[in-house]
């Protein structure tokens, strides 16, 4: 099994963390989330991968050796949440603007006490 | 019976999308009619279930696909009891929350509905599914659903409250699908039954103590469980108070109990999951129902108060759970229901406050609630049930939980829990002395009070809000036997999945009868000190402030409301669960 796609996930997982806990903006807040959950994407696909083998469409086709469509259907439900995250987040960060004019994480906190 | 199976998530969903296409050239108030006679039917259909489920699993494969030869193919869900009386239960609070909602959300016509109609189909799916990655599914829907309805108001502050809440239950969810992706690696599948032969087959392997970590810190983050609690009080205050209900009431103890079905339906063969659960899990139930209890004693923004008394109780549930008992699993049920039930009443009553008295501030509001005062005796009725008066279903899961902690040699974890229930107990019964019956004057506080003036709307009779509370209250104080006789029977099911119930489980030798007493008294101790603090002597009021004051400061930089602190504590509850995994095995 070859290591590079895990650590590339891994890696993009940290680095998207990272970017999450140190964003002084919410805009990109939600661009290192969506890094963050791109290590999923590149973690299922290398699950699903075998060397060598075709892309799992059978029509017209004999049966043969596939890389696992099953782990691509999780890619792409895993991409719907994706998108539908990333539009609400930056639904609200617009709307957060209109009210307060910024979106530093700093200067925004909900209610106290 | 199996017909039934899937209605539960099918007839919301397509009674959303009509509403959704149809909402703009309906009557106005054919949305509420219908979405309440919705909740009611999934309510029947559930408990239907519940009761036939008994004598063994309801399967139903989705579009017919089952298995070729041993290979599982195909999605289900297995229905057993322990699920469709959660499921039921589901049904019942959106009902009474539905009716407490009338005609609130009238500004944007159907879309409250069809949001919470979706929220409810994730619920029941959540609950009665058998694969991970449908798991999964549900899991998000229910997650968007939550977000998009604690941003209603869209002021400031629930907008920054939604904010943080969406940041941390997508990542949660991110945990969740790169645990998916771990355990898919090693066994190729995702039903949980074959999950679960694998796990047996080698519990010590990496991959599943990986997927392991991943997978319960998803499903504790919905959970709110320490270190990863802090997004909940953010988001519990903000929302408007039906969507609280549900919130307090079913999401985030469903959300642990995700880590309850996974743990008996995939992970129980590993002896390193398992003994991790025993230990660490039962810290940090502990840890969660100790904070929440001491947090929610320092806050005096009512809906905080109780979100704060949610993490609380729902780290009760933790700890019960890591008992891995059967009869610690019946009292998980029971005390799951109890505090469902009381905690939705009680947040129908704040949001009965906000729209009569148009605020929410214990302090701003003292003795103002005398206006309304039956809604006092109801409160005061819920601040005992939450202290642990021995009565009702609360009291009952108490009862088995203490039962099986003292059997399993954990009665520090019991006796925590009992102050913790005092703890959460005691505030809520000082808010209702100081805001019902005028008492506990605080000088010159009066302008140091939340920010945002909050108001909701008051287009409703009183007896209309107090109502849905009400009804709730009394079945949270109904007598417990035949629920609990249930409980016991649902547990052999949840543990042993597949099997029938055939006989429920014994109840151990009972703790003391004074146990919930003494509970009772403390939480009344405790908001007596609080409301009269100017007659208790000086030395001790500040002996105790010696106390509180060093914790206070501890515990509060952690709700800090910056997302990037919460996050931070996400990634160290992360490597914890690792580091502990890793050391077990």
């Amino acid at each position: 099994m070859n290591w590079i796609p895990w650590l590339l996930a891994g890696w993009l997982f940290f680095v998207g963390i990272y970017g999450v806990i140190s964003s002084r903006n919410y805009v990109h807040l939600v661009g290192c989330l969506a890094v963050v959950q791109s290590s999923t994407y590149v973690l299922l696909l290398s699950v699903g991968y075998r060397q060598g083998a075709g892309p799992p469409i059978f029509f017209h086709i004999p049966p043969g050796r596939a890389v696992d469509p099953v782990v691509q259907a999780l890619v792409l439900t895993d991409i719907v949440v994706g998108a539908t995250i990333s539009a609400l987040l930056l639904a609200l960060a617009l709307q957060v603007h209109k009210v307060k004019g910024t979106l530093d994480p700093d200067q925004l906190r909900p209610l106290r006490r | 019976m199996t017909p039934l199976v899937p209605l539960p998530v099918a007839v919301p969903i397509t009674v959303a999308a009509f509403l959704l296409a149809s909402g703009h050239f309906l009557p106005r108030r054919v949305p509420d009619l219908l979405a309440m006679a919705t909740a009611l039917a999934m309510t029947v259909i559930s408990a239907v279930m519940a009761t036939r489920s008994v004598s063994g699993p309801l399967t139903y494969w989705f579009g017919g696909w089952s298995t070729i030869g041993a290979q599982v193919v195909g999605i289900r869900f297995q229905v057993d009891p322990f699920g469709a009386a959660l499921a039921a239960f589901a049904g019942l609070l959106f009902f009474a929350t539905f009716i407490f909602a009338w005609g609130v959300f009238e500004k944007i016509g159907a879309l409250f509905h069809v949001l919470m109609l979706f929220f409810l189909a994730a619920i029941d799916g959540f609950v009665l599914t058998h694969d991970l990655f449908n798991l999964f599914v549900w899991f998000e829907v229910m997650s968007v659903a939550a977000f998009s309805l604690t941003a209603y108001r869209l002021e400031a502050s629930a907008l920054e409250g939604a904010m943080n809440f969406t940041v941390t239950n997508s990542l949660a969810s991110f945990c969740v699908l790169g645990g998916i992706g771990l355990i898919y690696l090693r066994v190729g599948a995702l039903d949980f039954s074959a999950l679960s032969q694998a796990v047996a087959a080698d519990g010590g392997d990496p991959l599943f103590l990986g997927s392991f970590a991943l997978l319960a810190t998803g499903f504790l983050i919905k959970g709110a469980m320490v270190p990863f609690q802090a997004w909940l009080s953010d988001t519990h205050a903000v929302a408007p108070s039906p969507v609280s209900v549900i919130f307090s009431g079913i999401m985030v103890p469903v959300g642990l109990f995700g880590v309850v079905r996974l743990y008996f339906s995939v992970f129980a063969g590993s002896g390193v999951i398992t003994t991790v659960l025993n230990t660490l899990g039962l810290w940090i139930g502990v840890a969660s129902a100790l904070l929440g209890g001491f947090m929610c004693l320092t806050q005096r923004h009512l809906k905080r108060l109780l979100a704060f008394s949610t993490i609380s109780h729902v780290g009760v549930m933790l700890a019960a759970f890591a008992i891995l008992s059967a009869p610690a699993q019946a009292g998980f049920l029971l005390y799951l229901l109890g505090h469902g039930l009381t905690k939705g009443a009680l947040f129908m009553l704040s949001g009965l406050l906000l729209a009569t008295l148009g605020g929410i501030d214990e302090i701003g509001l003292r003795g103002l609630g005398r206006q309304v005062w039956p809604a006092g005796i109801a409160f005061a009725v819920g601040g005992l049930l939450l202290g642990g008066a021995p009565v009702g279903l609360m009291d009952e899961g108490t009862r088995l939980i203490d039962a099986a902690a003292s059997q399993a040699h954990r009665d520090w974890a019991a006796l925590a829990c009992l102050l913790a229930s005092a703890l959460t107990g005691g505030a809520v019964l000082r808010a209702t002395g100081r805001i019902f019956l005028g008492w506990g004057k605080v000088a010159g506080e009066e302008e140091r009070g939340p920010s945002e003036q909050e108001q909701e709307d008051a287009n409703r009779p009183l007896w209309l809000l107090l109502l849905p509370a009400v009804v709730l209250l009394c079945l949270a104080l109904a007598e417990g036997g035949t629920i609990q006789r249930y409980a016991r029977l649902a547990v052999v099911a949840l543990m042993s999945p597949g099997q029938a119930a055939h006989a429920p489980v014994p109840v151990p030798k009972p703790p003391h009868p004074i146990l919930p007493w003494i509970s009772t008294l403390l939480a009344l101790l405790i908001a007596a000190f609080d409301l009269f603090r100017d007659r208790i002597p000086h030395s001790i009021l500040v002996t105790n402030d010696r106390i509180t004051t060093p914790l206070r400061h501890l515990l509060e930089p952690m709700h800090s409301g910056r997302v990037g602190d919460y996050v931070a504590w996400i990634v160290a509850g992360l490597a914890m669960l690792a580091i502990a995994l890793s050391v077990a095995s």
